[in-house]
C-alpha cells in the first residue's frame, strides 16, 4: 500500500475547527442521503406525481361543488396544498429515521468519528432537497390551474423560503417519532395519523367558516391552518373569509415562531437521544 | 503506540433482566488478533458495543487504541474500524460511493477518499463492480465492501464482529485471506467474534472464550486445546488381530489402551512421543496401518469450556487460568 494513513485522522481542536469539522459531516451526510434517493427513481417519481393527484381531485373533483365566495377555489386551494406538504416531510423523515434504527445504520454511524448531530441533519435537509423536484411540478401545476403569486415574486419567494422552515421542523418532528417507534411500520402509522388530521380539520381545503362550531374552533386553532395562511397573505390568495383568531390574524409571525421554537426543542432532545448510549 | 491495542478490566454490564457481562477482562496486544468465541448470549456482542462505544459499562474501564471508551469516545471512534454481521453497507450507493463516503466521515480529504477508495477496491477484488450499487453484490462483496469501508482511513484497531457468518465456503476464504493481508500488510490490532471455531484457528493469536458473561479461558489457540486434553498417539492395526494388539501391547507397556484395531498411548512430548512410538514399532511395523499424534481440537476445548456453568457468585470455572498472562 501506497499510503500510509495511521496518523493523518484529523482531530479538530479549536471550536471553529471543530465547527467545520461538524459541518463538513453535516455535508457528507446530506449528499448520502441525495445519493440514495438518486438511485431509486420511483420514489422521486410517486412524490413528484402525489401533488398531481392532488390537484386533480381536489382542484377539479371535490373543487368542482364548492363555491369560494369572493375567490378563485383552486387558486386558494393551491397555496392551501403548498403549507400541506410541509406535513409529508414529517412522515417519510419518521419511516426513513425508524428504519436506520431497526436495521443498525444508525449504529454503525454512531461509531464513526462524525459530529453527533451529523446524521439526523443530513437526513432532514436532504429531505428538503430531495422535495425540490416535486415542489417545481407542483408550481407548475399551480400555474397552469391558475394560482399566480399575486403579491409578487419576492413575497412568493419568501413564503416558500418560510414553508420550508415549518418543512424542516416537520421533519424533526419526524426525526423524534421515528427515534422512538418501535418499527417503521408504527412510524408510519404514528406520524400519519397527525398529518391527516391536521392536514383536513383546517382551512387547506375550505374557509373553516361553514364548519360546525366545535369543529371550527379546533380548525381555527389547528397550527397548520396559521401555516396556511401564512402561505396566503405571502402569495396574495384570499384568505376565504376572516377568523378572529390571533394566530390567524398574524400568520407570519407565528408560522416563524413555530418554525423556530420546534427547532429550538426538537433538534436537542433528538439529537440526544440519537446520541444516548444505553 | 501502546503495547496493548485494547485493554478491558472488570467490564460489567446489565440489562432489564439479563446480567449480560459479569466483569470480563481482555487484551488485544497490538498487530495481533484475538477472536473473541462464546455461544450466542455469551455476552460476546455486548462487549464488542462497549469497546466501540456504543454502550456504556455498568462498571470496569476499557482503553482502546490508546484512549478512554468512556471519557474520549470520540477518539476513539476516530481509530477503531467496526464491521458487523448488520447491513453496513448502504445498498443504495454504488461500491465506490460507500467508500467515499465513509471515507469523508473520517475527515480524509475529498482527493485522499478516492484515492483510498479507489486502493481497496481493487485490494478486495471489487474494481469491476466499483461502478455498480451494492444491491447487485452478492454476499461476500458485500463483506468485503463493509471491511474495505471500515479501513478507509487505516484505524489501528479493527473490530469484526462475525466477518464470515452466513458466507459460502469460498466467499469465507476470500475474507480470511482479505483479513490477514490487512494484519500483516497495515500492522492492525484486530477483535473478531465468531462462531466458527476454525475461523479462530486460522485468523487469531489469542483467544478469549466467554461464557455467561465470564471470561471461561484465554490464550494462543494451542493453550486452550491443550487444556482441556492432552494430546494422543493412535495406532491402526490392519487387522483387528488379538495377537497383533497384544504384541503392540507390548511393545508400548502397560499405559496403552487397546480397543479392537485400534492402540493409544498419550503423547505428553507430542511429536517427542510420536517418534518414540514410531521407534518402537519396528518389530511389528508390516502389521500397523496408520500412526499419527491426535491434538484435542478447539472445537471439543470449545464445547467443555462452554458448557460449564459458572456458580451464582460469579467463581471462574476451573479452567479460567489456562495460558493466563
Amino acid at each position: 500500500m501506497s499510503l500510509t494513513l495511521t496518523g493523518s485522522v484529523r482531530e479538530a481542536r479549536d471550536p471553529l475547527q471543530r465547527l467545520a469539522q461538524a459541518l463538513g459531516d453535516v455535508r457528507t451526510t446530506t449528499l448520502r442521503y441525495v445519493l440514495r434517493a438518486r438511485s431509486q427513481p420511483d420514489v422521486i417519481i410517486g412524490s413528484v406525481l402525489m401533488p398531481v393527484v392532488f390537484v386533480v381531485l381536489f382542484g377539479y373533483v371535490f373543487g368542482s361543488a364548492i363555491h369560494l365566495p369572493g375567490g378563485h377555489y383552486r387558486t386558494y386551494l393551491m397555496s392551501g396544498l403548498f403549507a400541506q406538504t410541509t406535513l409529508f416531510s414529517s412522515s417519510s423523515v419518521a419511516v426513513a429515521v425508524a428504519t436506520d434504527m431497526s436495521e443498525g445504520v444508525i449504529d454503525r454511524f454512531r461509531t464513526l468519528p462524525i459530529a453527533r448531530s451529523a446524521v439526523l441533519l443530513g437526513r432532514t435537509i436532504a429531505t428538503i432537497i430531495v422535495g425540490l423536484p416535486s415542489l417545481a411540478v407542483m408550481i407548475t401545476c399551480a400555474l397552469i390551474v391558475g394560482w399566480r403569486p399575486a403579491a409578487g415574486v419576492p413575497n412568493a419567494m419568501a413564503g416558500f423560503a418560510l414553508l420550508s422552515l415549518f418543512g424542516f421542523a416537520m421533519s424533526w418532528v419526524g426525526a423524534l417519532v421515528g427515534m422512538h417507534a418501535r418499527s417503521p411500520q408504527a412510524a408510519d402509522g404514528l406520524s400519519m395519523l397527525p398529518a391527516f388530521v391536521l392536514g383536513f380539520v383546517s382551512n387547506v381545503f375550505v374557509p373553516t367558516a361553514g364548519l360546525p362550531a366545535w369543529l371550527r374552533v379546533v380548525a381555527q386553532w389547528n397550527p397548520l391552518s396559521a401555516v396556511v395562511a401564512a402561505a396566503r397573505q405571502m402569495f396574495g390568495t384570499p384568505q376565504g373569509g376572516s377568523a378572529h383568531v390571533w394566530t390567524l390574524e398574524h400568520p407570519v409571525v407565528t408560522t416563524l415562531a413555530m418554525g423556530l421554537v420546534l427547532l429550538a426543542v426538537l433538534i436537542p432532545v433528538t439529537v440526544r437521544r440519537y446520541t444516548r448510549r444505553d | 503506540m501502546p503495547e496493548e491495542a485494547i485493554r478491558a478490566e472488570g467490564l460489567v454490564k446489565s440489562f432489564k433482566k439479563t446480567r449480560a457481562l459479569r466483569g470480563i477482562d481482555l487484551t488485544v496486544r497490538t498487530g495481533t488478533v484475538l477472536a473473541l468465541l462464546g455461544r450466542n448470549g455469551a455476552g460476546k456482542s455486548t462487549a464488542v458495543r462497549i469497546l466501540t462505544t456504543l454502550t456504556r459499562p455498568d462498571a470496569g474501564s476499557a482503553i482502546v487504541a490508546g484512549f478512554d471508551v468512556i471519557r474520549s469516545a470520540e477518539r476513539v471512534r476516530a481509530r477503531i474500524g467496526v464491521t458487523g454481521q448488520g447491513p453496513t453497507v448502504d445498498e443504495l450507493l454504488t461500491g465506490r460511493q460507500n467508500l467515499v463516503i465513509i471515507g469523508r466521515m473520517f475527515h480524509l480529504s475529498p482527493q485522499q477518499a478516492r484515492l483510498r477508495a479507489g486502493q481497496l477496491l481493487e485490494q478486495f477484488g471489487l474494481a469491476d463492480a466499483a461502478g455498480r450499487l451494492a444491491r447487485t453484490y452478492s454476499g461476500g462483496m458485500r463483506r468485503r465492501l463493509d471491511l474495505a469501508a471500515s479501513m478507509i482511513a487505516a484505524p489501528p484497531v479493527m473490530f469484526l464482529d462475525e466477518p464470515t457468518t452466513g458466507l459460502d465456503p469460498v466467499s469465507r476464504a476470500q475474507m480470511w485471506q482479505a483479513i490477514r493481508e490487512m494484519v500483516t500488510q497495515s500492522g492492525t490490532s484486530v477483535l473478531l467474534t465468531s462462531q466458527y471455531l476454525e475461523e479462530a484457528e486460522q485468523l487469531a493469536d489469542d483467544v478469549t472464550v466467554i461464557n455467561d458473561g465470564l471470561v471461561a479461558a484465554s490464550g494462543t489457540p494451542r493453550q486452550l486445546r491443550e487444556s482441556v486434553g492432552q494430546a494422543n498417539v493412535r495406532v491402526v492395526l490392519r487387522d483387528a488381530d488379538s495377537s497383533a494388539a497384544g504384541r503392540l501391547g507390548a511393545l508400548l507397556g502397560p499405559a496403552a489402551r487397546i480397543d479392537g484395531r485400534v492402540v493409544t498411548l498419550a503423547a505428553p512430548d507430542g511429536l517427542g512421543s510420536l517418534a518414540d512410538v514410531v521407534a518402537r514399532l519396528h518389530p511389528i511395523a508390516a502389521e500397523v496401518d496408520d500412526v499419527a499424534l491426535q491434538r484435542p481440537s478447539l472445537e471439543e476445548a470449545f464445547t467443555i469450556l462452554t458448557s460449564a456453568r459458572p456458580s451464582e457468585d460469579g467463581a471462574r470455572p476451573e479452567h479460567a487460568m489456562a495460558g493466563a498472562r
